[in-house]
């Protein structure tokens, strides 16, 4: 049995650096405990050998054809997009976006509402935020807000001060019509459908002004707030995904704004992925822009619309995959024949060090306790752009 | 690397008693040197000016608030993009540029290294990477240590242990310098316990006051003899009446080196209970204390008419501009360390409190006797951005145009700074050289830079010689970094990838078991992966030696 560590774990946007990692035979087991972090070291350390540096349309390769044929496909598009980055270091994005930025790409970090993230709601009205240890040091009620991150984030409640044992006393709030993990640890909670979700976000700012609203739920929850002087309202897809998202990702920070007049109140983004804080923070100071941006016209354009996604014919990757595996790949669409060129590289955090921002922003190093001979995709997309520029 | 001589200049180097003076000025491998070979390349500098590259001692330009204001406001750069060319990276303008447009613009403007003057040491990794990406300019950060819980444990303990525990998170972070920003405020704001009224109110939980903070970590700033003194943004800032609490806090560090940041913004008149009506300018009493202390210096922070974006580690400052109505606010919570507020903002001349702001900027500028000791700044982008210090120069150099300007702002606040009392002070070039480059680079301990002798960095700035003074510091002829020309005629022609420049002051091993454990109760980072150890964060860099290593 092989016991590495303390290491940081990109399992999740929380990259918890406290983590043993211990590997045998029956499997990868962490201390402390978290099934999400098991099983994504399990799928990085207990990758096939066997798999090729590269492979072009299917076919077996070494990297440098497969760097030549990227470089090809990426010089013939008319609409390439550099997008992924769930893994990606802050290395990879830096590069990531050097390249794109040479050849006139559109970038998409993931970060903000919706499939495509072209509505965030902070850059209309901006935000109150906090990193972890501020919630758990000073928090006494945490609402979350349609998240279950007893299976998404699974050591966040503990994270948070509000874990098994904790002395802190803080309450635990979560607003969900499903039987979750986290709804069945609440100390209150309001069940209402996601469709009234606005509805509710703009009754509690009316409650907050000392108007009445008909409900008692809401009542109760805005009386839990005004009891306390801190509290943190933490959200993610399950208010901000769909049609409407930014209104609600609005009406959120709207409300959150108004009840700082009179106490402290922050609010904390849940990111699933461990790479996307970190990519997001890069593509901003690269360009001024978060979210999305288009180079197309030889600078930086702020991307809002879907638009610009119509005309894409080449995407680059930036790991990982469907089968979450490290790489780069490049695809020439419509459709065709798939995945045309696929570059495996080392799995940040187990096989390669670099830094992550925590979705809290907070940056990190990701170690690398088991380091192998497979290329990082910032050197990679740094030979790609050598290639590209030949 | 090329060989230069730069020929037929008037040469402004006050750091060596040169003013003006028509005289050579030659530059080989990175330095300024006595004499080149016959084949080295001539710069003929007849009727320009030549300078060393200038020096910004107090600015925001890398890091996490930084970049949530670019978040923000992007309708801030929409409008000013630039674009990708052979050797340039694209970017954005704006007032909150991207790091690379930031490197290129200060880059344009004769400017050859600068400062971040507030980093959460526990964002080091992120201020390192973006400065990394910030090219064609030197850079420094400051780390944030007013509002440390750890460093208030100490202080409670006792202090023993401060001084080492400055020099470790120095280690740690890379950081340059030791930056206090409304030491014990933050840490209330983010109590739910307002601000601090006076250097004596406690900080809840910790039984520290501002006055013990200011002295425990000046104290060990002094006593490391860091190449900069501990660098203060005092309490109050923005208050009336704030100019007791900065004389306070001057008095407090009497005899220990000091640098004011952003002095403007703390020199108001009149008690906290009047109307904003009534603020009024005391900056002829705190200039006349400076005079007396030949120990503390500042920075101005210069507001000018336009767009700005204030962004600040004093969250509560930022609190008060959202309840005066402002569209846009960020407020952002440093565990341990600190906080964090962004407003974007506008200073309109007609306005009573921003005209009266700008004056009594400009009465820091033009009734300071002592240019080393008041250097300019605009705390950029919290008075407007260092684009405008052209303009700013023509202000000092030039007293038709500002009496022109002054005209135009609101009268009733004019009338309450001295600047209608016929002051009709006109910088020289000189002076202008030291107070954007000699004063600056001396006060950071950069003994290789602000300069044109023998030995300095061959950071060199030629202006054309105009008589609008504002047009010749935004477009200078030529500007040479590290010996090479980045700069020629207004366009950039060569990348310099620029230098992190850091301080690494030794330390007891034995603080960190005194630290190992407080970090273990306070943060949720690991005490073991704190410090930033990669490489290619941290080199390359020049390592600036403490007085006291």
């Amino acid at each position: 049995m092989a016991e590495l560590g303390p290491v940081t774990c990109a399992g999740c946007g929380l990259l918890c650096d406290d983590v043993t990692v211990e590997s045998s035979s029956e499997g990868v087991r962490l201390s402390p405990e978290c099934a999400v972090g098991a099983r994504w070291f399990s799928e990085r350390m207990r990758r096939d050998d066997r798999a090729p540096a590269a492979t072009v349309d299917g076919e077996v390769t070494d990297v440098e054809s497969a760097l030549r044929r990227a470089a090809e496909l990426l010089r013939g598009a008319r609409r390439p997009l550099v997008h992924g980055f769930e893994g990606a270091t802050v290395e990879d994005a830096r590069a990531a976006v050097a390249l794109a930025d040479r050849i006139g790409a559109l970038v998409s970090t993931g970060a903000g509402a919706g499939p495509w993230p072209g509505a965030p709601a902070v850059p209309l009205r901006g935000a109150s935020t906090a990193t972890l240890g501020e919630i758990r040091d000073r928090s006494q009620l945490v609402v979350i807000w349609r998240e279950d991150p007893e299976s998404t984030h699974p050591r966040l409640l503990e994270r948070l001060g509000l874990g098994a044992g904790s002395l802190s006393g803080a309450a635990l709030a979560v607003i969900d019509d499903r039987d979750t993990a986290t709804a069945g640890r609440a100390d209150v909670r309001l069940s209402f459908p996601r469709e009234r979700d606005l509805e509710a976000l703009t009754s509690l700012h009316v409650l907050q002004r000392g108007l009445a609203v008909p409900s008692d739920d809401l009542n109760g929850l805005i009386e839990r707030v005004r009891s306390v002087p801190h509290t943190a309202f933490v959200y993610g897809p399950g208010l901000t995904d769909g049609a409407g998202g930014q209104r609600r990702a609005l009406a959120l920070h709207e409300l959150v704004r108004a009840l700082c007049h009179e106490r402290h109140v922050v609010t904390l983004e849940l990111l699933f992925t461990p790479g996307t804080r970190g990519a997001d923070d890069v593509l901003a100071w690269q360009t001024g822009y978060g979210g999305a941006v288009d180079f197309a016209g030889g600078h930086p354009e702020f991307v809002t619309a879907t638009g610009p996604l119509e005309d894409v014919d080449v995407t680059l990757l930036v790991e990982p995959g469907p089968a979450r595996v490290a790489e780069i790949a490049l695809r020439s669409l419509p459709a065709g024949p798939g995945v045309e060129v696929w570059i495996r590289t080392a799995a940040a955090g187990v096989s390669a060090a670099g830094t992550a921002h925590r979705l809290d922003g907070v940056p990190l190093t990701l170690q690398a306790p088991e380091p192998d001979d497979a290329p990082t995709a910032a050197a990679l997309l740094a030979r790609l752009l050598d290639e590209v520029q030949r | 690397m090329t060989a230069i001589r730069i020929s037929g200049g008037a040469v402004h180097d006050p750091a060596n008693d040169v003013d003006g003076e028509i005289r050579d000025v030659c530059l080989e491998d990175g330095k300024v040197v006595a004499d080149v070979g016959p084949d080295a390349r001539r710069i003929d500098a007849r009727g320009m000016v030549v300078m060393a590259g200038g020096v910004d001692i107090h600015a925001h330009i890398a890091g996490p608030k930084v970049n949530a204001a670019r978040k923000l406001s992007p309708e801030d750069r929409r409008g000013d993009p630039l674009d990708r060319t052979e050797i340039l990276r694209s970017g954005t303008g704006g007032v909150v540029p991207s790091t690379f447009a930031t490197g290129y613009r200060y880059s344009l403007l004769g400017y050859t290294t600068v400062v971040e003057a507030a980093a959460p040491p526990l964002a080091a990794r992120h201020v390192l990477a973006e400065l990394r990406d910030t090219p064609m300019i030197d850079k420094a950060f400051l780390i944030l240590m007013g509002n440390n819980q750890v460093l208030f444990d100490l202080i409670r303990q006792g202090g023993e242990r401060i001084k080492d525990a400055v020099a470790w998170w120095l280690e740690a972070t890379g950081g340059y310098g030791v930056k206090l920003v409304n030491p014990g405020g933050v840490e209330r704001f983010k109590q739910g316990n307002g601000n601090v009224d006076s250097l004596d109110d406690e900080v809840a939980g910790f039984e520290v006051t501002p006055r013990q903070i200011l002295e425990a970590i000046g104290g060990a700033v002094d006593e490391l003899g860091l190449p900069h003194p501990v660098h203060i943004h005092a309490n109050n800032l923005g208050v009336p009446g704030n100019a007791e609490v900065t004389l306070d806090t001057m008095r407090t560090l009497a005899g220990r080196q000091a640098h004011f940041a952003h002095l403007q913004f703390h020199c108001y008149g009149a008690p906290p209970s009047q109307p904003v009506g009534q603020l009024r300018s005391r900056a002829p009493e705190l200039l006349e204390y400076l005079s007396d202390h030949p120990e503390i210096t500042a920075d101005v922070g210069q507001v000018m008419f336009g767009p700005a974006v204030t962004m600040t580690a004093d969250a509560p400052v930022s609190a008060v501009l959202r309840d005066l109505g402002a569209d846009k606010w960020i407020n952002h919570d440093t565990e341990v360390e600190t906080g964090c507020g962004i407003v974007p903002y506008r200073y309109r001349a007609g306005n009573y409190v921003h005209a009266l702001q700008w004056g009594i900027g400009l009465e820091l500028f033009l009734l300071g006797q002592n240019p080393w000791q008041v250097m300019l700044s605009t705390d950029h982008p919290n008075g407007g951005s260092f684009l405008s210090y052209p303009k700013l120069i023509r202000l000092l150099m030039d007293r038709a145009f500002r009496d022109d300007q002054i005209g135009r702002a609101n009268r009733r606040a004019i009338r309450r700074t001295a600047l209608l009392d016929g002051l009709d002070r006109e910088y020289t070039l000189n002076e202008i050289a030291i107070i954007t480059r000699a004063a600056p680079a001396r006060r950071l301990g950069l003994s290789d830079k602000g300069h044109l002798g023998i030995g300095a960095d061959a950071d060199v700035t030629i202006y054309h010689d105009r008589a609008d003074r504002e047009e010749m510091f935004a477009t200078p002829r030529y500007v040479i970094k590290d010996g090479e020309v980045v700069v020629e005629e207004g366009e950039l022609r060569r990348v310099d990838e620029g230098m992190l420049l850091s301080c690494r002051p030794g330390f007891d091993p034995e603080v960190e078991r005194v630290l190992e454990p407080l970090f273990g109760e306070r943060y949720t980072m690991s005490f073991e992966h704190y410090p930033v150890r990669d490489p290619a964060l941290r080199e390359p860099a020049r390592v600036v030696e403490a007085r006291g290593s």
